[in-house]
């Protein structure tokens, strides 16, 4: 896939992957593996852009003895995760358009 | 590799980097190893899938930007002594002319390749306007009724702008080229500036 794409694409999925429930960073890749992959140093960054954007908030919690940290989506994350959707729709009919040239050449 | 290997190659691999910098991704991937061997992986399994230190730190460098690296290098590690603050000025009139040289020398060297460059494409361009100029000669020698000479500047047009076609493709992958090479060559000058005794 293009990087550029990718990248973007990339941000969404974590802000999907922390919608229902507050998640972990190992919790996340693990989630997104099957659609994309992710490395660690790349879901730093991304957390990282995504808290300094106040997309997310995090907290450390105990666990078993150590402390994990939690990713928190909030209001402004959510828009964002909206607003991604209402141009999804956009990018879908664009599509619809390319792949209808495409039949009526072949 | 175990955990406190990897976690202590990667701390000394950043040295240089802000200390609260390092202390969270160290954090983080100690985090991701710990949660890996909760899940079942071993301790070697769990690092290995981390990927190598080295990979890691390259990433962290592509990202930095170098001013905050050579921010971070420049800013003292405790507090000044008001003598070394005096030394500090007065020798600003020898240090400071240094420092700027090296930069202008850096910066210059960059000019001086692209300059090489748009050399190139300036030669690519010059075949061009050659070939151009051939094809208006075959008119020319036509209209004087000089079929021969009109035939050699025809095959001069073709020459010209085959050779000029050429230049320009090979134009375009020496710039990307250069492009890739100063990328090299910046991801270099940012990693020494982190890592012991490099």
């Amino acid at each position: 896939m293009d990087v550029q794409l990718k990248r973007g694409l990339l941000d969404v999925c974590v802000l999907a992957a922390i919608k229902s429930e507050d998640s972990y960073g190992y919790q996340i890749i693990k989630e997104m593996k099957p659609y994309i992959e992710l490395s660690e140093s790349t879901l730093y960054t991304i957390l990282k852009r995504l808290e300094s954007a106040d997309q997310i908030t995090v907290r450390s919690v105990e666990h078993e003895g150590r402390l994990r940290k939690y990713y928190h989506i909030t209001d402004v994350g959510l828009s964002r995760l909206d607003e991604f959707k209402e141009d999804w729709k956009e990018i879908l009919s664009i599509y619809d358009f390319i792949t209808r040239e495409d039949i009526g050449n072949e | 590799m175990n955990r406190e290997k990897f976690i202590s190659e990667l701390r000394e691999k950043l040295y240089g980097l802000s200390q609260s910098d390092i202390d969270e991704r160290v954090e983080f991937y100690s985090e991701m190893i710990n949660d890996r061997m909760e899940d079942g992986l071993s301790e070697e399994e769990a690092v290995a899938e981390i990927g190598s230190v080295d990979g890691i730190v390259e990433q962290i460098m592509s990202e930095i930007p170098i001013t905050a690296l050579v921010k971070e290098k420049v800013k003292p590690k405790r507090k000044l002594k008001a003598w070394e603050i005096v030394l500090l000025v007065l020798g600003s009139p020898v240090w400071l002319p240094l420092a700027a040289s090296a930069v202008v020398v850096l910066l210059s060297l960059y000019i001086v390749v692209w300059a090489v460059v748009i050399c190139f494409y300036a030669v690519a361009a010059a075949l061009a306007g050659s070939a151009l100029g051939c094809i208006v000669g075959i008119f020319a020698y036509l209209r004087m009724g000089r079929p021969a000479q009109a035939l050699f500047a025809g095959g001069a047009a073709v020459l010209c702008a085959g050779l000029a076609i050429l230049m320009f493709v090979f134009c375009v992958w020496l710039s990307k080229a250069v492009v890739k090479g100063t990328g090299k060559v910046l991801l270099g000058i940012k990693k020494s500036f982190v890592g012991k005794g490099e």
